[in-house]
């Protein structure tokens, strides 16, 4: 056990002259620190320096009687060095006179908690020098204006394809490789009041023959009674799985180019509805060191999606009202461990049946991730099931990805696999039986610009395999 | 001669930066709290959430408020060694955390502690990580696993 500020006083012993010397000037403007220390060792400190300086170059002119003229003038140097260090020792002096002659007049700012440690007296930092105006106090209270934030990507993708594949986000169906934009986001928040805030995201995102078109990712108005209540009203991006709520639409915040694909976003061909408008429940359990947390979603949806096979065709679901019920623990035993689960449920339409016909629409996931210690190790099932009313055909379709990633200084390699089991007489027809694994890495070039590049390697049932190459730059400002 | 004073020159160019260096590494740090926050003791868990941002509001509902030391500060290692993250990955983890909605913005990095010390005695919220010899009087300092600092076992350094 050490005393409060003791260690700084090492600082001056005289065995270091030289530390002691160049380090004054620090241990006056950082006096504050160390304002247990006297001012009459402060001088006695000066003084062992200054001797200590001026016996160095003194017994060695003693044990060297034939010393150069190169050694006279490096004595005639530190001789002119202790001038100064002499003037400043007599500026420094009248300096403390005139602090010490102020130092009593300061009071106290508050009085510190009585359980709190010994802390040391007012120093001389904190008492203004007579000729320098007081600045004026800084306002701390939180800035209620507007933030921004943006993300941004640039891709080039190259696929072996025979046939059209994959005709979202960009990317030319049909093409060898070309280049794409991807999304542009903007995000904007605000605070309202300690407890109230709002959201927007507005994403622009690249179509087919190089359009663009505008989409209100997310727009929410948030209130936060306490960890234990939040509620966000709105249209928010559903908690029905990690990889959705975790990453959002930022690229810049994935380690691999693109997201799972059955995280894929539902308008560039994803399975799962991943937006709707309603009303989002968020907040903690108090269960100690489990950190159970839950969630719960009530709201609409229409979600609608093209066909990933590259045909044009557009799949619109017509969505019910929805609800979605979660849970997840964060362990304290083990920071950075989330494991948790969701069930979700709603009612869809088939455009190819009359629509009359509604399917059940259930997903359930789980999920097991670590990321911390610059480990990122994500694992995600899905089991969708759907289920034509009045006793129709019940379809079950799996579905799991499992990524992880391991940070090396500025360059991040990852490993993905990912599996997906539509039934070919689902809505999900386009996509069928598809697995396949895809590596790369990630490099950050900054904080808020990445590099990355993947290969993909797809096997589909019933059609060749598909491999790829994505390169992507995504940024954040 | 010559060698004797190659030495001495590097010692007052190198001696100071390297006795900071080692004192800094041996110093604790104090958990310091607005003194009108009435809570004394907090886990090392409780506090890693809540420069986390994974704990938001202390008991009684006030909001939390995160003050923290700009990067090359000794209080600024100790906080990412607490979360377990580098300097890269606790920015891009804040941009997360305002993206995903769940924090308004980064924390506010401070480069003195004297600007440390005015923040934490604005703000009801705040909390702020303060080496122990700059520890100051109008800060409250609150315990850590029950430890206060210097007591053996304190788990901030």
């Amino acid at each position: 056990m050490h005393l409060l500020g003791a260690p700084h006083t090492n600082v001056t012993r005289c065995s270091k002259p030289a530390l002691t010397i160049v380090n004054y000037e620090r241990y006056e403007a950082d006096s504050s620190a160390r304002g247990s220390v006297s001012t009459g060792r402060i001088k006695t400190r000066i003084h062992c320096a200054l001797f200590v300086l001026v016996l160095v170059p003194a017994s060695s002119r003693a044990q060297n009687d034939s010393s150069s003229s190169s050694d006279h003038e490096t004595i005639a140097q530190l001789i002119e060095q202790i001038k100064q260090l002499q003037q400043q020792d007599h500026d420094l002096q009248e300096r403390i006179k005139i602090l010490e002659a102020k130092q009593p007049q300061a009071s106290p700012v508050a009085q510190a908690d009585p359980t709190s440690p010994p802390v040391p007296q007012q120093s001389a930092e904190q008492t203004p020098l007579p000729d320098v105006p007081p600045a004026p106090p800084h306002d701390w209270r939180d800035p209620h204006g507007m933030q921004l934030l943006g993300f941004g990507e640039f891709n080039y993708k190259v696929l072996d394809q025979r046939q059209p594949e994959l005709g979202t986000e960009g990317f030319v169906p049909g093409s060898a490789g070309n280049f794409y934009t991807g999304d542009f986001d903007l995000f904007l928040s605000a605070q309202m009041s300690d407890k109230a805030s709002v959201l927007s995201e507005i994403a622009v995102g690249e179509l087919d023959h190089q359009t663009f078109n505008v989409d209100l990712e997310r727009f929410l108005l948030q209130y936060e009674f306490s960890d234990y209540l939040k509620m966000s009203f709105g249209r928010y991006q559903t908690g029905v799985s990690y990889y959705n709520t975790e990453f959002r639409s930022a690229k810049f915040l994935q380690t691999t180019a693109d997201r799972p694909l059955i995280a894929q976003f539902a308008d560039e061909g994803g399975l799962l509805p991943s937006q709707a408008v309603g009303v989002s429940i968020t907040g903690a359990v108090p269960s100690g060191k489990l950190g159970l947390n839950y969630l719960f979603e009530y709201g609409s949806s229409d979600t609608v999606r093209p066909a990933i096979n590259g045909s044009g065709q557009i799949d619109d679901e017509n969505n019910g009202n929805h609800v979605n019920v979660g849970f997840f623990v964060r362990p304290d035993v083990l920071p950075g461990l989330r494991i948790g689960g969701s069930f979700y449920h709603d009612k869809i339409g088939n455009s190819s049946v009359p629509s009359t016909v509604r399917i059940g629409q259930t997903i359930v996931n789980a999920h097991a991730v670590y990321v911390a210690h610059g480990v990122e190790f994500l694992n995600e099932g899905f089991l969708i099931r759907h289920s034509v009313d009045h006793g129709g055909a019940v379809f079950n379709m799996p579905a799991f990805y499992s990524q992880i990633s391991r940070r090396f200084a500025h360059i991040r390699p990852f490993f993905r696999y990912q599996y997906i089991n539509a039934n070919p007489n689902s809505i999900f027809e386009d996509v069928d039986l598809r697995y396949g694994p895809s590596f790369g890495a990630r490099y950050d070039f900054t904080d808020n610009i990445a590099f990355k590049a993947q290969l993909d390697h797809t096997v589909r049932k019933d059609q060749p395999d598909l491999n790829g190459l994505q390169l992507q730059i995504a940024f954040a400002f | 001669m010559q060698n004797f004073m190659a030495i001495l020159l590097l010692s007052y160019l190198l001696g100071p930066a390297l006795v900071q260096t080692s004192l800094a590494q041996n110093q604790e740090v104090a958990v310091v709290v607005n003194p009108k926050n009435p809570i004394s003791n907090i886990t090392k868990s409780e506090l890693r959430k809540v420069f986390a941002g994974e704990k938001r509001t202390w008991a009684g509902g006030l909001s939390i408020k995160l003050v923290v030391r700009v990067t090359g500060s000794y209080e600024r290692v100790v906080l990412l060694r607490l979360l377990g993250m580098s300097e890269s990955e606790y920015k891009q983890y804040w941009i997360a955390q305002v993206f995903r909605g769940e924090a308004q913005a980064e924390p506010v990095a401070l480069f003195s502690n004297g600007m440390q010390k005015e923040a934490i005695g604005a703000l009801p919220g705040a909390i702020a990580l303060v080496m122990v010899g700059d520890v100051k009087t109008g800060m409250k300092v609150i315990k850590v696993d029950g430890l206060m600092p210097g007591a053996t076992g304190y788990p901030l350094y």
